[in-house]
């Protein structure tokens, strides 16, 4: 009975469970490094670490999600990232050209990647094998094998900057005052409509922590000069994609096709579409992804985005998103992410042997997976 | 046969809890060898869960109670140990592997082997011949994949296996619930003569005539508990639904009448190849018509080409296929099931499981899922109107469900299907094509689903049902349709039609009706 209790209290409260583990992570990481871990300036460092994986990682859950896989995006990620340092520095092309020309990049490549899946039946896993190959074979080309630098301040902005303290604030606020007017909202509608209501308290409560949670970010990271530029664009991504996922038609048709691909084909649903759309999302976001990691190192490397494939996938896996498809969440996919990003930041700040760093991190994921299954999250 | 009062097995007092709630409250179950114990319940009775009780899959002490195989207490810890005593389970679901040859599969987990492990294929074929001979099955080539056996050899497989365990008690889970008249024909002959020679049988089954025919006794369940056990010969078919249900059910086809209106549709010259092998047709130039709130059954025997008839006409066959199809005087192009749908012919198709819920989404997103762009603007769902709706759907349609946003996999098979016939209703069909409605439904949610058929039809709505069971057909259908190898071989009026008169157009020995 007990264990009963508590398996099911974990797969209804996984975000719960999940967010306990990253507290545990870091009180670890905090004591370890004597209280070096937990402080503005890391957790700063941290976030925009953790940016570039996460926002991979919003692409990559609905990919899961759809019951496919993509390989292809750390190095995909790399080649957009070169080739925005290639526009700028070798062509001279202005930042907002640039940044407007790989993004459309982007998403062209990934419905090339997802013409193939659908269109061709070639499963996603070696499209995406396929790509890894193809498309770091590019990048070596377009930069020649060399480091491209310096790329333009504004650029560069992008990746180091910083939302000023007092516009992180308002926005922080303006967040918060969206969240309240939304949920006021759902209740005059739901009201209007005579559907059930929950009762009043649990919304203020959700709304009580959320806005604790929010405050803290934003005061801890004020402390710091402010909220990382990447991390707020990653904030408001996680926004969006949690809308996509939720709110519309497209994320809807997303989670049917993974969950039952042909029952969602008979119901009149153009699966091959939705496909072609998640593939084409996941183009964008390793556009976002590239010119961010161009931004922060100041220059496109042949090297950049080696393995981010495996960092994005491994977040969404431990952010709770099944294996079979059908299920997962974005604010999972991030969680996952963060869990990620603090093993690597505490690990170096430990002075970890980089072989050591590997072997914990495939071990943690292999253990978040098993602490789902046991949960009974993952079974059919 | 054993003497009076020797039991085989018996189960005495078994109590199932899960979180609390008793799925099964203190079931008695005897079996004597020879004899067939028909276990009757509606879905939802804890039939399945009684079955995983006695077969192992819930290990000895995660229930109360006990088990007495031969006088002597039995505690299996898994389906290997029960296996060993001699308890075989078929269940409802074939557990075959579609790309391991017959052979391979009737010897799985039980390999006979010769030294080193490798395997005796000469042995396992010759055993495996014998047994499907037994079995009355001399077409098989025992070394070809399963897949290349239909629904009705299958099972006949499922049971080869079971004998090839050295089975002494057999429990038939729903075993006629894809097969044709004549393979369950087969299927009640093999159970006769299992109990001839001593094998004890449990046999679960809606189709009642069949419980009739084979089983010595029945038990009835009901709500996890145990209602009554009796002779079949003191019972009949009425007096076990009145148990099951625990009122009489006064008839299962209120048959109303309609009226049927002018040609709606028409499907000309209907082809589908065979996906694998294109040289042979699956459906070969059907052609009929379908009047306004006309209620068409298509029936046949498995095989004969009726799910890919009309998987063709609405987008969905998986091979080449070629159609005309007539839309209220149109011509009208389907090339898949969204355009199908959007133009008013809508289906709900064979295998639940497979195509029609999308198991890990709520009930209500599976309600809305083919009908989502009503309550979207821009690609956003008000998600307060299409709750409305759902909550309309689950009401009108009497879907059990503690709410909209449970998983549907988590409904019994009844509740699925009615939440599937919602999604397509939704739709507006003006064609409704339902495709084996009934298939693992309990009689209740049945029941419904004929109100729910003859109340669309009255509204206008053409219907086409296919039903590999006969009353069914005959029960429902203003007209039927025969089919046979692919083609159609009878156009039937349903008046003063007989069982025997379909089934005889279905193997092509009876006369046939001008199409």
């Amino acid at each position: 009975m007990q264990a009963q209790h508590i398996q099911q209290l974990f797969a209804r409260y996984k975000i719960l469970a999940l967010l306990l583990a990253v507290a545990a992570i870091w009180i670890f990481f905090h004591i370890a490094t004597e209280g070096a871990f937990v402080t503005p300036r890391n957790v700063s460092n941290l976030l925009r670490q953790m940016a570039i994986t996460g926002m991979l990682a919003c692409g990559m859950v609905f990919v899961i999600i759809a019951g496919e896989i993509d390989l292809s995006v750390g190095s995909l990620l790399g080649l957009l990232g070169g080739v925005v340092a290639v526009l700028t520095v070798n062509l001279q092309w202005s930042t907002p050209m640039a940044i407007a020309a790989v993004l459309a990049l982007g998403v062209l490549i990934g419905l090339f990647n997802g013409v193939w899946v659908t269109r061709m039946r070639v499963p996603s896993f070696i499209v995406g094998l396929g790509g890894m190959l193809a498309f770091r074979g590019a990048l070596l080309g377009v930069t020649h094998s060399s480091t491209i630098s310096p790329v333009p301040d504004d650029l560069v902005y992008l990746g180091q900057g910083y939302v000023a303290p007092m516009l992180s604030s308002l926005l922080g606020m303006v967040i918060f005052a969206v969240l309240i007017a939304l949920t006021v909202l759902r209740r005059r509608r739901r009201a209007a409509l005579q559907l059930r209501q929950l009762p009043w308290w649990t919304d203020v409560l959700k709304l009580a922590l959320i806005g604790a949670a929010l405050a803290g970010f934003i005061v801890t990271l004020n402390r710091y000069g402010g909220v990382p530029l990447p991390v707020m664009i990653l904030v408001a991504l996680l926004a969006v994609f949690t809308y996509l996922g939720t709110q519309t038609v497209l994320g809807r048709h997303i989670y049917a096709v993974g969950g039952n691909l042909e029952a969602t084909r008979l119901s009149g649903v153009n699966v091959a579409r939705v496909k072609l759309v998640v593939f084409a999302i996941m183009g964008l976001m390793c556009a976002f992804a590239g010119i961010i990691n161009t931004a922060r190192l100041a220059a496109g490397s042949p090297s950049a985005g080696s393995n981010g494939e495996l960092d994005a996938i491994a977040a969404c896996f431990i952010g709770g998103a099944s294996m079979r498809g059908g299920a997962g969440t974005v604010h999972g996919a991030l969680i996952g992410a963060l869990v990620m990003a603090s093993l690597d930041n505490g690990m170096s700040m430990m002075d970890v042997d980089t072989y050591w760093q590997y072997i914990v991190k495939g071990t943690i994921l292999v253990l978040a997976v098993w602490v789902d299954v046991l949960s009974g999250s993952q079974r059919d | 046969m054993a003497a009076e009062g020797d039991y085989l097995f018996e189960m005495r007092g078994i109590i199932k809890a899960f979180a609390g709630v008793k799925a099964l409250d203190g079931i008695d179950l005897k079996v004597r060898a020879g004899e067939c114990v028909g276990l009757c319940g509606e879905n939802g009775a804890g039939k399945s869960t009684l079955m995983k009780v006695l077969s192992g899959v819930y290990p000895h002490g995660s229930w109360e109670g006990e088990i007495l195989w031969r006088g002597e207490p039995l505690r299996a810890r898994s389906v290997r140990d029960s296996e060993r005593a001699g308890i075989v389970i078929i269940h409802q679901e074939l557990m075959l592997v579609p790309k391991l040859s017959v052979a391979e599969n009737i010897f799985l987990g039980h390999e006979l082997t010769r030294p080193g492990g490798r395997m005796d294929y000469d042995a396992m074929y010759a055993k495996a011949s014998a047994l499907l001979q037994e079995l009355k099955l001399d077409d098989v080539n025992v070394a070809l994949p399963v897949m290349n056996y239909g629904g009705g050899h299958q099972q006949l497989f499922e049971i080869a296996k079971a004998l090839a365990k050295d089975a002494k008690l057999l429990i038939l889970d729903e075993p006629t619930s894809s097969l044709t008249a004549r393979e369950t024909e087969v299927l009640l002959g093999i159970v006769e003569d299992l109990k001839h020679r001593g094998v004890a049988c449990i046999y679960i089954s809606h189709k009642l005539d069949e419980v009739e025919r084979v089983c010595d006794t029945v038990s009835v369940i009901r709500d996890g508990k145990h209602i009554a056990t009796r002779p079949m010969a003191e019972l009949d078919t009425d007096a076990i639904i009145a148990l099951m249900v625990g009122r009489k059910l006064e008839s299962l086809f209120p048959k109303v009448e309609h009226a049927i209106g002018e040609v709606i549709f028409e499907a000309r010259h209907v082809s589908c190849l065979d996906p694998v092998n294109p040289q042979r047709k699956r459906v070969d130039d059907v052609s009929f018509e379908l009047r306004r709130g006309e209620i068409l059954g298509i029936a046949g025997l498995v095989g004969a080409g009726r799910t890919e008839l009309v998987s063709a006409i609405f987008g969905a066959y998986v091979g080449r296929s070629s159609a005309e199809l007539v839309l209220e005087g149109k011509p009208l192009k389907v090339r898949s099931p969204g355009e199908a749908i959007r133009a008013g012919l809508c289906m709900v198709p064979e295998d639940r499981k497979r195509h029609g819920i999308v198991p890990m989404l709520g009930v209500g997103d599976n309600i809305t899922l083919a009908t989502l762009q009503h309550y979207a603007r821009a690609g956003h769902i008000d998600r307060q109107r299409e709750l409305q709706t759902v909550e309309a759907q689950i009401g009108q349609r009497k879907v059990k469900t503690a709410s909209p946003a449970l998983p549907i996999a988590r409904l019994s098979g009844g509740n699925q299907q009615k939440a599937v016939l919602a999604k397509m209703l939704l739709a507006n069909p003006k064609v409704l094509i339902l495709d084996e409605p009934t298939r693992g439904v309990d009689i209740g949610a049945k029941a419904e689903i004929y109100r729910l058929i003859f109340e669309l039809a009255a509204q206008g709505v053409s219907i086409i049902l296919v039903s590999s069971e006969l009353p069914e057909v005959l029960g429902l259908a203003d007209r039927v349709l025969v089919m046979g190898e692919g083609r159609l071989r009878g156009n039937f009026p349903n008046q003063g039609l007989t069982q025997e008169q379909v089934l005889a157009a279905a193997i092509d020995a009876g006369p046939r009706a001008a199409a």
